[in-house]
C-alpha cells in the first residue's frame, strides 16, 4: 500500500470535488461542503487543501472561463486524478473494512 | 445588482501585494465572486468587512509571492537570531552581567519617567485650567519687587463688577478649627470659599453636589476625611459640629464627599464652607478693607485670551490700595494660570500652591543619574562584546568568505545588540514596577500612581531600547567587522592586545563610578552630621503645648509645675520652631527691613536655653521692658548694626530698644537659612504657647501628665503639642532619605563598574590561561603571576582614581550648596573613604581571578584548546 495520507478535510474536499465534477473550483465546493455537512468552511482553507492536494497528485486542475460574475476573472476547474482516485478508495476501504471488524457486541449497550 | 458594488481598495491592494502573481486570478476571482454574492445576500457594508475578513485569511504560505530576496532575509534573520542566542548561552556569565546591568539602568530610567509624569501632571485634571487664574501682586521688600499670591479683600468683588470677561471669582481663606463629631475633638484646617470654587476646580463629588456650597450650612468633606470620621458609609446629612473658637460655635450638614483626588495634584482641600461664615466666625472681619490681603483670589475667564486687557486695566486698584496701606504698597498685578501655577510657585510667596520647585530639580537630578548608570551599562557591554569577540572571529570569517557584507555584519550584531537589550528591557521594567518605583515611593513616603498603561511609555521605552541598543552596539560591530577574512582566519589577527578604547571606556566607568560612591559617602555623612548639629538652643528636654489665652495658661500651669521634673515654664505667643510672625523694622531714618517676630514670657530665653551673646536677658518683674527688644545674630548683620545694644528701632509705629543678642537659632530646618528674628515680651492674653523644661530623662513622664492634665482641664480640645525634638522631624527623613538614595545607587554603580572590570579581567585571563600555565610550569610564583595580571591595570586605576577623586570633591560642594543651606563642610576624607572603597572592590574582583589561576593545574591549562 502505497503511503497516502489524507487529512480529514482534504478527504472532504477531494470528495466534494468529485461531486461536483466540471463544476468544481473553489467557491462551488466551499458552499457544497457548507451545504452538505453543515460546517463553517472559509473559502481560504479550501483553497489550502485544493493546492496541497494537487501537489500530492491527487488533483489536477486547468483555467476554465472568464465570468462577469467574478470580475471578469476565470476560474480554476479542479478534477480527480486517478491516483487520487486510488487513495480515496483506500481511505475508503480501509474505513469499511475497520467498521466491519467492530464485533456486534461492542453495540450492544446496557441500559440504565 | 442595483448599485455597482465595489471591492474595497485598501484590502485589495494588500491582498495584491502579498498574493503570487500567477495565482492571483483565479484566486481574486473566487473572493470577488463570494463578495458580490454577500453583497446581494448582506448588503454592501457586511460584505466589504467579509472581503477584509478574506484577504486576512487567504495571507497563507500558498498564496504568497516566492520572492528570493524576501526569504533569504528572513532566513538570515532566523540565522542571527540562533547565533546570538547560542552565544549568549555560551557565556552566560558575560549575558548575565550585560542583562542586569542594563535592566538595573533601565529600571532607573522607568523610575525616572514615572516621576517626571507624576511632576508634570500635578494640578493638570483641572479642566478650566487655562482659564482659570490667581491673582497676584508685587510688593517691594528688601529693595527687590516680590511677587505674593495674597491679594486685597475687595478685589475679587470690584473685579467681577468691573470685567465682563470674567465669569467668575473665588476666595479662599484657610484657618484652623476644632471639628466635632459623637465625642470625639479634633484640629483641622477649613478651606473658606466661594461657591464657585467646585465648578472653578476639578473636583468631582463622590456624593452630594456642587449646588451645596451655595448653602451657609453646608460643609463638604474630602475623601480622607469622611473616612476619618464616618468610615464608608455615605454621611450625606449627617451633622458636624465645628467649633470656631470659645465664643462660636456651629453645626454643619455634610452636603458633599469629594471623589479622592488625584495622586498627582497640589491644591487640596479637607473641609469647604462657604465664605460668608468666616464673616460670622470673625466679627471684625470686613471684607471691604483694602488695606487688609486675602489668601487668595482666583478668577475664571470665557476666553483666556482676555487676560492681557484686564492686566493691563488693573492700575486704577493699585492707587485704590496705596492709599489705604503704605507698609504693602501694591506696585502691580499680574495673572497666574493654573496650568502652570504649580511650576512658578516657587517665585510666588504664600501663594495656595505650595511648589517649591524641588520635584523639577529632582527629574533633572534622577536623569542625570539615570543616565550615568545607563553609560555605565553600555560600557560594560561594549568592552565585553569586545573582548569576547575573540572568540566569535572564526564565525565572521565564515560569513564574510561566504558572501556577508560588512554592513550584514554589522546588522548581525546590532540586531543581537538589540535581542540583549530587548531582554534587559524586560527584566528592568519588572524591577522597575516591583522594587526601584515601590522602594524610591516609599523613601520620599508619596505616591506616584505609576501604571504600564500609559501610551507615551510605549513611544519611551522602545525609544531607550534602540538608544542603548545602538550606543553599545554599533562600535564592538564596527570594530569587529572591520578585520578582514584572510587575517582572521590564517589567525594573524592582533586583537584586543592593545585597545585603548577599552581601557578609556573602563576608566571613565571607574570615574562614574568613583563619583557616586563618592556623592553616598558625603550624603551618609552629612545626614548624620544634621543630627548632630546644634540647633543653636536645648531641644532635647523641652515639651511644648498650643494652649489659648492667659487663662488656659495659668490653669495647666499651676497643674504642671506641681510635676517634680519641671524645671522652668514659660509662655509664648509664637514658639521656636512651630510658628513666629512677619514684621517690619524701620531703622531710622527710612530703612526697612522684613523681620521675624517672636513675642515671649521673660523667662522665655532661659526655658529654651538660648545664648545671650552680649547685652542682658529680659527683666522677670512682670510689666517690665515692654519696649525692649533682644534680637538675633543675622538681625544684627542684616541692619549693619556697629553697637546693636542701646539702638533704637521703630516697629508698627513704637520705639523699641535693642538690650540683647542672641546667638543664631535655627527655627526652622537646615533647609531653611536663618531668619533675622527679635523676641519681645508677649502680653499674657496673646499666649500660645506653653513651654516645660524637663529634668534630664523625664521627658515622657511629663509629657504623659502634661496631656492628662490637659484632657482633665479640656475636654472639649484635641491636645496640641509635643517634644521639641520632633518639630521638624520631616527634615531628618528627608536627609535620611537622600542618604538611603544615595548609598543604593552607589552600591548599583559599584555592582555594575565591578561586573564590568570582573567579565573583562575573566575574558583576559582566560585567554592567556597557556600563557600562565607555562610560567607556573616553569616556577613562578603568585607574586609574579599577580604582577602578569594587575600590570595592564594599575596604571589606568590609578588615574582614574585620582581623576574621579578629584571630579566627585568639586561636584559635591557644587552639589551640597545647592541641596542644602546649612550642611558639614567637605572634605578630602570623605574622597578618599570613597577611592579606598572602590579599590577594595576592584582589588577583590581582580583577587577572584588570580586565585582561580594559582588553583587551576597548569596541565588543564595547556590542554584547552
Amino acid at each position: 500500500m502505497g503511503r497516502t495520507y489524507l487529512g480529514e478535510f482534504e478527504e472532504l474536499v477531494l470528495l466534494t470535488v468529485g461531486v461536483l465534477y466540471e463544476n468544481a473550483y473553489a467557491v462551488a465546493i466551499t458552499k457544497e461542503i457548507i451545504e452538505q455537512s453543515g460546517r463553517s468552511v472559509n473559502v481560504s482553507a479550501v483553497h489550502k487543501s485544493l493546492y496541497r492536494l494537487e501537489e500530492k497528485g491527487m488533483l489536477k486542475s486547468q483555467l476554465g472561463d472568464a465570468e462577469a460574475k467574478r470580475g471578469g476573472k476565470r476560474k480554476r476547474i479542479f478534477s480527480i486524478t486517478p491516483y487520487g482516485k486510488k487513495a480515496l478508495d483506500e481511505s475508503m476501504e480501509l474505513r469499511s473494512s475497520l467498521r466491519k471488524q467492530i464485533p456486534e457486541v461492542a453495540f450492544k449497550w446496557q441500559k440504565g | 445588482m442595483k448599485s455597482k458594488a465595489t471591492i474595497p481598495k485598501i484590502p485589495h491592494a494588500l491582498f495584491k501585494w502579498y498574493c503570487r502573481s500567477d495565482r492571483y486570478e483565479e484566486l481574486h476571482g473566487d473572493l470577488e465572486e463570494l463578495f458580490y454574492d454577500r453583497v446581494d445576500e448582506f448588503g454592501h457594508s457586511k460584505a466589504r468587512f467579509y472581503y477584509l475578513l478574506d484577504v486576512i485569511r487567504c495571507f497563507k504560505p500558498y498564496a504568497w509571492k516566492k520572492s528570493t530576496t524576501q526569504n533569504t532575509t528572513i532566513l538570515m534573520l532566523n540565522n542571527y537570531y540562533k547565533t546570538s542566542l547560542r552565544s549568549l548561552m555560551k557565556n552566560p556569565l558575560s549575558s548575565f552581567i550585560n542583562i542586569f546591568g542594563l535592566a538595573m539602568a533601565i529600571g532607573i530610567c522607568m523610575l525616572v519617567y514615572g516621576f517626571a509624569t507624576w511632576v508634570y501632571n500635578i494640578d493638570q485634571h483641572h479642566e478650566n485650567k487655562d482659564s482659570v487664574f490667581l491673582t497676584t501682586v508685587f510688593v517691594e521688600r528688601d529693595g527687590t519687587l516680590q511677587q505674593n499670591g495674597l491679594t486685597p479683600r475687595p478685589l475679587a468683588e470690584v473685579l467681577k463688577q468691573d470685567f465682563p470677561q470674567i465669569k467668575s471669582t473665588c476666595r479662599i481663606e484657610d484657618r484652623n478649627a476644632v471639628i466635632k463629631f459623637e465625642d470625639n475633638v479634633f484640629h483641622e484646617q477649613v478651606r473658606y470659599v466661594d461657591p464657585s470654587f467646585l465648578s472653578m476646580f476639578t473636583f468631582p463629588l463622590k456624593w452630594g453636589n456642587t449646588e451645596a456650597l451655595n448653602d451657609a450650612n453646608s460643609i463638604i468633606l474630602s475623601e480622607p476625611m469622611a473616612e476619618k470620621y464616618f468610615g464608608n458609609e455615605n454621611p450625606i446629612g449627617k451633622d458636624l459640629q465645628l467649633i470656631f473658637n470659645a465664643d462660636f460655635k456651629k453645626v454643619f450638614k455634610v452636603a458633599g464627599v469629594a471623589q479622592p483626588f488625584p495622586k498627582a495634584h497640589d491644591i487640596r482641600f479637607t473641609f469647604l464652607i462657604n465664605f460668608k461664615n468666616l464673616l460670622q466666625v470673625e466679627p471684625g472681619y470686613n471684607e471691604h478693607d483694602w488695606s487688609e490681603f486675602l489668601q487668595a483670589t482666583f478668577i475664571q475667564l470665557d476666553d483666556p485670551s482676555n487676560i492681557q486687557d484686564i492686566q493691563t486695566n488693573m492700575d486704577k486698584y493699585k492707587n485704590v490700595q496705596n492709599e489705604v496701606q503704605a507698609d504693602w504698597a501694591i506696585n502691580g498685578f499680574r495673572f497666574e494660570p493654573l496650568a502652570t501655577l504649580y511650576k512658578r510657585s516657587p517665585n510666588i510667596q504664600s501663594d495656595v500652591s505650595r511648589g517649591n520647585g524641588d520635584n523639577y530639580s529632582s527629574v533633572i537630578f534622577l536623569s542625570v543619574i539615570a543616565g550615568f548608570l545607563l553609560t555605565l551599562a553600555c560600557f560594560n557591554y561594549i568592552n565585553i562584546a569586545i573582548v569576547s569577540a575573540t572568540k566569535r572571529l572564526k564565525e565572521i570569517g565564515v560569513r564574510k568568505s561566504i558572501g556577508a557584507t560588512r554592513g550584514k555584519v554589522i546588522t548581525q550584531f546590532l540586531a543581537e545588540n538589540i535581542m540583549v537589550t530587548g531582554f534587559a528591557l524586560i527584566l528592568g521594567v519588572l524591577l522597575g514596577t516591583t522594587i526601584i518605583i515601590p522602594w524610591f515611593e516609599q523613601l520620599n513616603d508619596f505616591s506616584m500612581d505609576f501604571t504600564l498603561l500609559d501610551t507615551n511609555l510605549l513611544i519611551y521605552l522602545p525609544a531607550i531600547l534602540l538608544l542603548t541598543g545602538v550606543a553599545s552596539g554599533l562600535y564592538p560591530s564596527l570594530y569587529i567587522s572591520r578585520f578582514q577574512v584572510v587575517k582572521i582566519l590564517k589567525g594573524s589577527v592582533a586583537f584586543g592586545h592593545k585597545n585603548h578604547l577599552t581601557k578609556l571606556f573602563l576608566g571613565f566607568q571607574l570615574v562614574l563610578a568613583c563619583v557616586l560612591i563618592t556623592s553616598a559617602v558625603f550624603f551618609t555623612q552629612n545626614s548624620k552630621y544634621n543630627a548632630l548639629r546644634s540647633w543653636g538652643y536645648s531641644q532635647n528636654n523641652i515639651i511644648y503645648a498650643e494652649i489659648n489665652g492667659d487663662k488656659a495658661y495659668n490653669q495647666l500651669k499651676t497643674l504642671i509645675s506641681q510635676e517634680t521634673h519641671v524645671e522652668n515654664i514659660s509662655g509664648a505667643e509664637d514658639h521656636i520652631g512651630t510658628s513666629s510672625s512677619q514684621a517690619i523694622i524701620n531703622l531710622p531714618p527710612n530703612k526697612k527691613f522684613d523681620v521675624k517676630e517672636i513675642a515671649v514670657e521673660a523667662n522665655y530665653l532661659k526655658t529654651m536655653n538660648l545664648h545671650l551673646l552680649e547685652g542682658r536677658n529680659f527683666n522677670q518683674h512682670p510689666g517690665s521692658d515692654q519696649n525692649a527688644i533682644i534680637v538675633n545674630e543675622t538681625l544684627v548683620t542684616n541692619l549693619k548694626l556697629e553697637k546693636p545694644i542701646g539702638q533704637t528701632v521703630e516697629i508698627d509705629s513704637a520705639e523699641y530698644e535693642i538690650i540683647g543678642v542672641v546667638k543664631n537659632f535655627h527655627s526652622q530646618s537646615f533647609f531653611h537659612p536663618i531668619d533675622p528674628t527679635y523676641f519681645k515680651i508677649a502680653d499674657p492674653v496673646n499666649y500660645n504657647y506653653l513651654t516645660l523644661k524637663v529634668a534630664e530623662g523625664q521627658e515622657t513622664e511629663t509629657y504623659v501628665s502634661l496631656r492628662k492634665h490637659w484632657s482633665e482641664l479640656f475636654p472639649e480640645l484635641p491636645f496640641q503639642g509635643g517634644y521639641q525634638e520632633d518639630v521638624w522631624g520631616a527634615y531628618f527623613n528627608e536627609t535620611n532619605g537622600h542618604a538611603k538614595f544615595w548609598q543604593v545607587i552607589a552600591v548599583m554603580a559599584v555592582l555594575l563598574a565591578s561586573l564590568g572590570l570582573y567579565g573583562l579581567v575573566k575574558l583576559n585571563v582566560t585567554r592567556r590561561i597557556k600563557e600562565f600555565s607555562i610560567r607556573k610550569v616553569l616556577g613562578a610564583h603568585i607574586g609574579h603571576l599577580m604582577g602578569a595580571i594587575t600590570k595592564q591595570y594599575t596604571i589606568l586605576f590609578s588615574v582614574a582614581l585620582v581623576l574621579g577623586g578629584i571630579a566627585s570633591y568639586y561636584l559635591m560642594i557644587f552639589v551640597f550648596d545647592v541641596a542644602y543651606t546649612y550642611h558639614m563642610p567637605i572634605t578630602i576624607s570623605g574622597v578618599l573613604i570613597a577611592v579606598v572603597l572602590l579599590a577594595l572592590v576592584l582589588f577583590l574582583t581582580i583577587m577572584t581571578q588570580i586565585g582561580k589561576v594559582i588553583k587551576t593545574n597548569p596541565v588543564e591549562g595547556l590542554k584547552t584548546e
